[in-house]
């Protein structure tokens, strides 16, 4: 079974919960903003503002403070325990290879697991896993609550930025092979620095210096080389993604100015939408750095073995 | 060819022997058993110029520089030591020499059939493959190693222990042919593997003399 679904099975009470308080959280955020953008409309149509709306606006005002700070909360505490099952089923594993399953236990190799992909792994569970899930609900339910505010103006936002999306994600398929490439070295330049050190006896015996610095100097220069490529490949596509998504917002306040002047919606709505904007823009230019960070996790996850 | 005069080797504070004293002539076939543990590896690091001394003196043909030692001396230690390089490279440790010896050694560390089966044969990278190679055959490999160098002197610490029997009797075998005209010193927990040496010596026999 892929790790992945191991660590979501026996966590699924927690993921549960963390799926629950992102879709409560987000509903509760929607709610707020589409009452603010009526209070707007009622402020410049000069209406009379009710106390009962004030306090339907008011408990939306805290439910979205209490919703985000639990979504928040739950999100990383399943974050914790999918990352504690990973380290101990790692570990569990480990323990269990040395018992006789395998014939050497090659330090070099599980060190270099543990700081790497181990390390990654976690660090990606803690900061990023959690919040692709409140950010994708986000991202659906606002969509779902613009198309039917207004149709066009939905449009004017989503159709750029689709398009600016399949741009930024073909450029990111050619991430794939790289992060690979880069990881693969890595492992080859800790392998050696493990052997030389644990082979020292043997280089001094037959005068293996010269082979060993060589050895080491070409597994780090093709290291070096491999991250180096990536990261600049990442840093390309993550400040064109950057500039391009400006575009959608310019075209919204374009579009958006010229219909309220226009009378064809009222200012709240366009602040609705000005506010709405960021969650769905977010899910959708955030798209192609989630998909090359996870895959980059289940790259990651495939080099675990768990027990 | 070797004296060891009243050695004594301590390891983070710890005594590991004291007064230990060896002579082997040259071309002698020395054994050395004892129990796990009690310093029959550090004595042949200490030989081969790779531990220094807390006391005593160490000659090796003449030579009582480590480094100068560690150039005299063959090891096959109870560890392979492979890099991650090529079959041919952890063979060589990036020397020349001729392939006709290459060839032998291969021939008589029993490595020539399994590398025939490799498709880049003696140039197979180890690196990714530490999993895939078995004991025996990085032992092996470790051993032609040995045999590769031509030392006069060779240091062997327990080299068939990852071997099964069938091997073991094959390498041994061919250890014996190739330490014919060359000083040897064995050290093992195991006399059946000493059968022909001029000398079996117990480890504590060493010790205080």
């Amino acid at each position: 079974m892929p790790v992945l679904k191991i660590l979501l099975k026996r966590n699924r009470i927690w993921v549960f919960a963390a799926i629950l308080a992102a879709l409560v959280s987000n509903l509760s955020q929607m709610f707020y903003f589409v009452f603010v953008g009526k209070l707007v409309d009622k402020i410049a149509g000069r209406q009379t503002i009710e106390y009962s709306f004030i306090a339907i606006l008011a408990v939306f005002m805290i439910a979205n403070v209490v919703t985000v700070s639990l979504n928040h909360y739950i999100g990383h505490m399943t974050a914790e325990k999918m990352a504690h099952s990973l380290r101990m089923g790692y570990a569990r594993k480990l323990l269990k290879k040395t018992n006789g399953e395998n014939r050497s236990c090659d330090a070099g190799q599980i060190m270099s697991v543990v700081q790497n992909e181990l390390a990654q792994a976690d660090a990606y569970l803690g900061n990023t896993f959690f919040d692709i899930f409140s950010m994708t609900f986000s991202g659906i339910l606002v969509l779902v609550f613009l198309l039917f505010q207004n149709a066009l103006l939905t449009m004017t936002l989503l159709i750029p930025a689709i398009l600016i999306l399949v741009y930024v994600l073909i450029l990111s398929k050619r991430m794939t092979p790289l992060v690979s490439e880069t990881q693969n070295a890595k492992n080859r330049m800790n392998h050696a620095v493990y052997s030389t050190v644990h082979a020292f006896p043997a280089i001094r015996i037959f005068d293996g210096e010269k082979l060993a610095m060589h050895t080491f100097q070409r597994e780090t220069t093709d290291w070096v080389r491999s991250a180096t490529k990536l990261e600049r490949r990442s840093a390309l596509y993550n400040s064109l993604s950057g500039v391009l998504s400006g575009i959608p917002l310019l075209l919204l306040l374009l579009a958006g100015g010229y219909m309220v002047l226009d009378g064809h919606i009222m200012l709240g709505t366009l602040i609705v939408f000005l506010n709405l904007q960021k969650s769905l823009m977010g899910f959708i230019m955030n798209l192609p750095a989630w998909i090359g960070g996870f895959k980059i996790f289940t790259a990651n996850l495939t080099r675990i073995e768990i027990e | 060819m070797i004296r060891l005069e009243k050695v004594s080797f301590s390891y983070d504070k710890q005594e590991i022997f004291r007064d230990l004293s060896l002579h082997v002539e040259k071309n002698e076939k020395v054994g050395i058993v004892g129990e796990s543990g009690c310093g029959k590896s550090t004595l042949l690091k200490l030989i081969a110029g790779l531990y220094l001394p807390s006391e005593g003196k160490i000659c090796v043909d003449g030579e009582t520089d480590p480094a100068r030692i560690s150039r005299k001396v063959s090891v096959v230690m109870q560890a392979p030591m492979l890099l991650p390089m090529t079959i041919m490279e952890n063979i060589t440790m990036g020397h020349e020499y001729p392939a006709e010896r290459i060839d032998r050694v291969c021939e008589e560390a029993q490595l020539s059939k399994w590398i025939g089966t490799l498709s880049e044969g003696i140039n197979t990278y180890l690196g990714d493959r530490s999993d895939e190679l078995s004991g025996g055959q990085a032992q092996r490999i470790a051993i032609a190693r040995a045999m590769c160098k031509d030392a006069q002197i060779i240091l062997l610490d327990e080299p068939t222990s990852a071997l099964d029997a069938e091997n073991t009797a094959a390498v041994l075998e061919a250890l014996r042919r190739y330490t014919v005209d060359k000083t040897v010193v064995h050290v093992t927990h195991r006399p059946e593997h000493l059968k022909g040496y001029d000398r079996i010596l117990k480890m504590e026999d060493l010790i205080g003399k």
